[in-house]
């Protein structure tokens, strides 16, 4: 493999597991746009770790996803209490927040960054995302999968039902952070060195933007969302200025003419009918 | 000097305010975060940078900004809040982000992503009372901005269209059967809110000498916390939220130091969310019927 | 739950007890000192004009709802100060008048979260069923969906169905937590005449199961067909109780109705 594609794979492994950090608490109705701290969290946990107490990686970058879960749960409880356009606002302070206290603490470098001691593989990058893609993809076979959805789209009647609404939110929400914590950890482990600018809102909100863009009504939107964010720029590479501009345009566009993103439930059905219909 | 940092962080919040009432509009009356506003801020400064450059007079260049913002804003109508109706509520927040990004990229290739000075309209005229330094071009866009937000208000609570808006702001299907012709409403709103966007663009440029492509994302995003401080949806809210953004951002760059900023403002805007998400004088949401 | 209330006395209890129930909404009284209770194994409808309160109790029994005063026992069992998310536990479960079933997802996931009771354990939570071809999860709501004549609709998304189609599902979906106790918010609105009928079948067969049912309902045939006993509630309170043929001469049930819709 060459080193530009091994690079650019790398690049997709760590959008493949910030998106489905994204879209765990997405599917639950939650509009993460803080998911950069959690990042943030994860990494320079993870970091600290491996360089302060000299932790081997494969048991920093759990812990690391861990710190970030915690942290999740912790914020989560009095967080999850606002909705909507206020969740999201407040999801959008804290990482905010969470990548300001890191920019100016000592201890891991302010904003100087901090140089990380172990290191990860390509291999080992890649083997993670592939690892996250199975489990969110069984996680979608169960019904924790479905209540996420159920509480989205009616809480009143899944309270009813006597599901626990807020322990099914908290879980999407602190899982959604571990995730995220877990692909910071990898990501700090892999470019051995980290900055605060780095976990910056931005990263949250392309993050969120291209798993609207591939869709969240199954568990294959958002991997195809991060696909394509970043292969498509890459082949746009021709044009290195326009690049962005059109990659805006195209979401705009796109949204307008598909709101529910690429890949849909009713899509899946289409094809499953599609299939029998041929083996029929 | 602590009073003359108290003074700058009310001019900073002025601009705050006028974004933040932007924002206000469009989440109360159309329930719409319409993320493409930093662009619009973005435009009106870059934009009026880009006319004078070619020798507009200074009026002309500032109008031509103002009204190209007015269009992009009733593109941002057409692509990303028409399609609120289908699909999830995150749907039109991420293609006005898509028109952010855009507008950003756009502007990147034709001025460059370095900082630019803009000309100083007024130059070097301070007034200076006791000790205290207050730049003219702060004073007049202070008073812009004021005088602005009090026409607003009154517009909003004693005229028949200020009416019809707050109609529709409570109750959409009311506003239909008492005949409000939403479809023409919402355009009018949408270059509202871009007008003010813009003229706080254009003043943080007078004010400031200076832009950049990216001027709109730290000023937007604090305005959005303005808001929700203040209040989502009021008017007095956006100001008074303004107005406490831009003095807890000077007090604390002068107090404790530059870095801190983030934590402060957003620290204070998430404690807000979690105590008082209606802020500070909103009110509550209703209950839902079953 | 495990142990019973102090108040319970299984053998005699009613299904559903209410009891001296106040509910006030913006001062405005919807439920005054309201008492009944529905025995066990038998239909009871709660009828009444529009605006009487008839959804409200529905809601103050299921907890939507936290009540002024009174007291509100399920097979004994005091829920009065239960959590919502608690109440289906105690065996009262509920459709809704408009109802509200999750559009985007297929019928068959709407019946796997009316399960949720009977599998909500961790390990219910986490099992990859959908993996699993026929889990017995699955086989249970298509049984239940065949019993009204539904299973042709198992795959498909809610929100693409028929009004009468919906409907019957959302009563589906309510037998499946279990439930002893079922209250029906006008469930044969909307339904066409062979719908109507299929539905009283239905309703007869969950009787016959030993199901309780508590129904508000406007069609006094269909009242008449199923329930043995009627409340009449008008402005939150109780004008009237009894058989419906005896109940319906009562005075001042006759004028309640006069004036404001006079069916039946």
């Amino acid at each position: 493999m060459s080193g530009y594609l091994t690079g650019v794979l790398v690049v997709l492994a760590f959008n493949v597991m910030a998106a489905y950090a994204v879209y765990l608490p997405l599917a639950a109705g939650q509009l993460n746009l803080g998911i950069a701290g959690f990042m943030a969290i994860g990494a320079y946990a993870a970091a600290y770790l491996t360089n302060e107490l000299g932790w081997s990686m494969w048991a920093a970058v759990p812990m690391g996803s861990a710190a970030a879960g915690l942290v999740g749960i912790l914020i989560g409880i009095p967080v999850l209490r606002t909705h909507g356009i206020y969740l999201a606002l407040a999801t959008f302070a804290l990482g905010q927040v969470i990548a300001a206290v890191f920019l100016n603490l000592d201890v891991v470098g302010a904003a100087a960054g901090y140089p990380v001691t172990d290191y990860a593989a390509p291999g080992v990058v890649f083997a993670c995302a592939i690892g996250v893609v199975l489990l969110m993809a069984l996680i979608s076979r169960t019904r924790f999968a479905l209540y996420l959805t159920a509480v989205k789209s009616d809480a009143t009647v899944a309270d009813l039902m006597g599901i626990s609404v807020r322990g099914i939110q908290v879980a999407a929400f602190a899982l959604g952070a571990a995730l995220a914590g877990f692909g910071g950890a990898m990501y700090a482990h892999h470019y051995s060195f980290i900055e605060a600018q780095h976990f910056n809102v931005l990263l949250s909100v392309f993050t969120v933007l291209y798993v609207l863009f591939g869709g969240v009504q199954t568990v294959w939107g958002p991997l195809v969302g991060a696909a394509f964010f970043t292969l498509v720029p890459e082949l746009l590479r021709a044009s290195d200025q326009w690049r962005y501009a059109l990659f805006a345009l195209f979401i705009i566009i796109f949204m307008a003419l598909r709101p529910q993103g690429l890949v849909t439930a009713s899509l899946f059905r289409l094809f499953r009918r599609r299939s029998k219909g041929a083996s029929a | 000097m602590l009073s003359q940092q108290i003074i700058n962080g009310l001019m900073l919040g002025a601009i705050y305010m006028l974004v933040a009432v932007a924002f206000t509009l469009a989440i109360g009356v159309l329930n719409f975060l319409n993320f493409s506003l930093p662009g619009l801020f973005m435009l009106g400064g870059m934009l009026a940078f880009g006319f004078l450059k070619l020798g507009w007079p200074f009026f002309l260049a500032a109008g031509g900004a103002l009204f190209v913002a007015a269009l992009v804003s009733l593109l941002v109508e057409r692509l990303a809040y028409r399609r609120m109706r289908e699909g999830d509520a995150e749907v039109p927040l991420v293609s006005s982000l898509g028109f952010l990004v855009l507008l950003e990229n756009l502007v990147l290739i034709r001025y460059g992503s370095d900082q630019q000075a803009f000309p100083a309209l007024f130059a070097d005229m301070n007034v200076r009372v006791g000790g205290l330094v207050i730049g003219i071009a702060q004073m007049v866009s202070l008073a812009i901005s004021l005088g602005l937000v009090a026409w607003l208000s009154w517009f909003l609570r004693a005229t028949n269209a200020g009416r019809r808006i707050r109609t529709v702001a409570e109750n959409r299907e009311t506003a239909l059967l008492m005949g409000i012709n939403i479809e023409r409403l919402v355009p009018q709103l949408f270059v509202g809110s871009a007008l003010l966007a813009a003229l706080a663009g254009l003043l943080f440029a007078v004010n400031y000498q200076q832009v950049s492509p990216f001027m709109g994302e730290g000023i937007g995003f604090k305005a959005v916390a303005a808001m929700i401080i203040g209040g989502m949806g009021s008017i007095w809210g956006a100001v008074i939220g303004g107005l406490l953004i831009g003095l807890a951002e000077v007090l604390s760059i002068s107090l404790i130091g530059a870095d801190v900023v983030n934590i402060t403002v957003y620290g204070l805007l998430l404690v807000i969310l979690i105590v008082r998400p209606q802020g500070l004088i909103g009110r509550p949401p209703a209950r839902e019927k079953l | 739950m495990s142990a019973p209330a102090p108040t319970a006395t299984p053998a005699a209890a009613p299904a559903l007890a209410i009891s001296g129930l106040q509910k006030s909404f913006a001062g405005v009284r919807a439920i005054r000192d309201l008492s009944f209770s529905v025995p066990k194994g038998r239909a009871t409808a709660l009828i009444g004009p529009n605006g009487a309160g008839k959804t409200t109790v529905f809601n103050l029994v299921s907890g939507v709802y936290g009540v002024d005063s009174g007291s509100i026992h399920v097979n004994g069992v005091d829920v009065t100060h239960l959590p919502s998310r608690r109440r289906i536990r105690t065996g009262v479960a509920r459709s809704f008048q408009n109802i509200r079933l999750m559009s985007h997802l297929s019928v068959l996931e709407n019946l796997l979260v009316g399960q949720h009771v009977r599998a909500s354990s961790l390990a219910a939570l986490l099992t990859p069923y959908r993996l699993i071809p026929n889990h017995r999860w699955k086989r249970e709501a298509r049984a239940a969906l065949a019993e009204s004549g539904l299973e042709q609709y198992a795959e498909e998304t809610v929100g693409a169905l028929p009004y009468g189609v919906r409907k019957r599902i959302d009563l589906v979906r309510a037998t499946l937590a279990g439930a002893s106790v079922l209250m029906l918010d006008e469930p044969a609105a909307g339904l066409n005449p062979s719908e109507t009928n299929a539905l009283r079948d239905h309703l007869k067969a969950l009787i016959a199961r030993g199901l309780t049912l508590l129904v508000v309902e406007h069609d006094m045939h269909f009242v008449d067909s199923i329930c043995e006993n009627v409340v009449v509630l008008n402005f939150g309170e109780k004008i009237a109780e009894g058989p419906l043929s005896v109940v319906w001469r009562d005075p001042k049930v006759r004028e309640a109705y006069i004036g404001t819709d006079e069916e039946a």
